[in-house]
């Protein structure tokens, strides 16, 4: 579905991801971990069209999407759910989510999409009226989620969803990430919370400075010494 | 047609303010129809014309700078088109205003679009200083083509009758109620525009323009479509006021200083809100006009005026970001 090719990104002249390739499968949940400033951001935010690519391509369901503009890659069915929520705070969890349809014109798919979204956090349809700035950390995270998955995305890329979230909130964040991609949704999920994430995920990438230091399915990765030494500390 | 009706439908609809709130803009609309009336000092009717025109000029500067975040500090540059594109059209092909203001707009917005596309690759801080620049160098080079009066300015020559196609009339009073007409028409206008697609990708974009990306929303285009209305708005007042004082220079239609009171005015009585730019102008126009008369040519002299307005924007900056009007919904929000 999403293959990545020999990509290179840098920031003036300071080289960022140096040359990383891999591919994401219809329906698989694929986790890329590794520490700060590997580049885990840097690279979802060239697939979202955020940045320009030095080398290499993007392609996206057979497509080559290296040049598009973000509003063409969303409406290609991409969808970036960026780091620290960014939501719309002054507005509502419902209007948050009416402005996740913003290519969607129409209503009843709009109101679909918004049943699917509360059926899956029950939490955000009890608070649907309330401010978004007023929300728990967890269900602001919830509701960076729902406002994705209102464009109808075919891949759903969220960036470190748990971050700054208590361990229990955590797991069930995950949770909801695994229930999401059982339902059938392409996933590609960044984290620094290695051992979760590697957990639920089909396979996973582990980044380090900019470049791909190994693969494999979550379970593998996470019985890797590699995984151990630099992640986990055993 | 559906679109349309909509549309005036929007325009029309003042509901979501509080009740009160349309009883007090009601009795100030009254006020403003029946003013020439009650008051007949020609110096009070002046400022009542340049206190619209002001209004008119900060609604537009709010698309862009209120509802999109983006400082555009280089408004006068598309006044100074306008009146210059009216004035020139009178004086040389004796064009009739009526005819010359669309033109005069055209050209404006036209320059608007050449401008924004290459500036909006600018965020924050470097967008303002880049509109400065733009419209400082606008400035220069008017006042240095002979062709367009250079240092001297224009005078629009007088048709000697009263003549609605000129705009020339005896009395203010005329140039009052035209000015009321394209300020009720702004108002609409931007009553609509606070609740169109493009209101709210604005809005989105300055809350925060990764977000809005990546819901899909083209964030330069947006921009784009908004300065170019901001720049529509200030050129209707720019033609209009080349027809009422009869004369321009770049130092009245193209100057800095004009730039930055517009975005003062909106800034002042809160960017972001219908009534923020009005409130502004009610505020800051008098103020101009009255020290102007009482201290007289010392007001320049002194740079008094360029204090007063240093001295607002720090204290909107600090007190309050959105203006009087963050303050009547602060204070609304209070009561419940």
């Amino acid at each position: 579905m999403l293959k990545l090719e020999k990509v290179e990104i840098a920031y003036g002249i300071v080289p960022v991801v140096q040359g990383i390739s891999f591919h994401v499968e219809d329906g698989e949940l694929i986790s890329i971990v590794g520490a700060n400033g590997a580049g885990k951001t840097t690279i979802m935010k060239a697939i979202a069209g955020r940045l320009h690519l030095r080398k290499g391509s993007i392609n996206f369901r057979g497509k080559d999407i290296t040049k598009l503009s973000s509003p063409d890659i969303v409406r290609m069915g991409i969808t970036y759910v960026p780091e620290n929520r960014r939501l719309f705070t002054p507005l509502s969890v419902e209007e948050n989510l009416e402005i996740g349809a913003y290519i969607i014109n129409d209503k009843k798919e709009i109101e679909k999409n918004l049943e699917f979204v509360y059926g899956l956090f029950p939490r955000l349809k009890e608070r649907r009226k309330q401010r978004a700035g007023t929300l728990s950390g967890g269900e602001q995270q919830m509701l960076a989620i729902g406002r994705g998955l209102m464009a109808n995305p075919k891949l759903l890329m969220l960036d470190e969803p748990s971050q700054g979230l208590m361990p229990i909130l955590v797991t069930e964040l995950l949770n909801a990430v695994k229930k999401l991609k059982e339902l059938g949704m392409t996933i590609l999920l960044v984290e620094q919370n290695v051992q979760e994430a590697l957990e639920i995920a089909d396979r996973g990438y582990v980044l380090q400075t900019g470049q791909i230091i190994t693969e494999g399915n979550g379970k593998e990765l996470l019985d890797s010494d590699i995984v151990k030494k630099a992640f986990l500390g055993m | 047609m559906e679109g349309i009706k909509g549309a005036i439908k929007d325009a029309l609809d003042f509901s979501d303010f509080p009740k009160s709130e349309r009883i007090g803009i009601i009795i100030f609309y009254i006020y403003l129809l029946i003013f020439p009336w009650v008051v007949s000092s020609s110096f009070a009717r002046a400022v009542m014309i340049q206190f619209l025109l002001f209004a008119l000029y900060g609604m537009g500067w709010n698309t862009i700078g209120g509802y999109g975040g983006q400082v555009a500090l280089g408004k006068a540059q598309y006044v100074g088109i306008s009146a210059y594109t009216v004035a020139m059209m009178m004086i040389l092909f004796n064009i009739p205003f009526w005819v010359s203001m669309p033109i005069g707009v055209f050209l404006a917005v036209l320059w608007s679009f050449m401008i924004g596309y290459p500036l909006f690759r600018l965020k924050g801080h470097y967008f303002a200083i880049a509109t400065i620049a733009v419209s400082l160098v606008l400035q220069d080079i008017f006042r240095n083509w002979e062709f367009v009066g250079g240092e001297r300015g224009l005078s629009l020559p007088f048709k000697g009758t009263p003549n609605f196609l000129y705009m020339q009339f005896k009395s203010d009073v005329y140039y009052y109620y035209f000015m009321l007409i394209f300020f009720t028409l702004g108002l609409f206008y931007m009553n609509w525009f606070r609740k169109s697609r493009l209101g709210y990708q604005l809005r989105a974009v300055k809350a925060n323009e990764d977000v809005a990306a990546s819901l899909g929303i083209n964030v330069r285009w947006a921009k784009i479509k908004a300065y170019a209305i901001a720049s529509a708005f200030v050129a209707v007042g720019g033609a209009f006021y080349a027809v009422y004082h009869m004369y321009i220079d770049t130092s009245s239609v193209m100057h800095l200083e004009l730039s930055i009171l517009i975005a003062l005015m909106a800034m002042l009585g809160g960017a972001a809100s219908l009534w923020g730019p009005i409130i502004g102008a009610a505020i800051l126009v008098p103020l101009d006009r009255y020290l102007g008369s009482w201290i007289g040519g010392a007001k320049g002299l002194l740079g008094l005026d360029l204090i007063i307005y240093s001295i607002i924007i720090m204290l909107v900056a600090a007190l309050e970001p959105r203006g009087i009007w963050g303050i009547v919904e602060k204070v609304r929000a209070k009561r419940g």
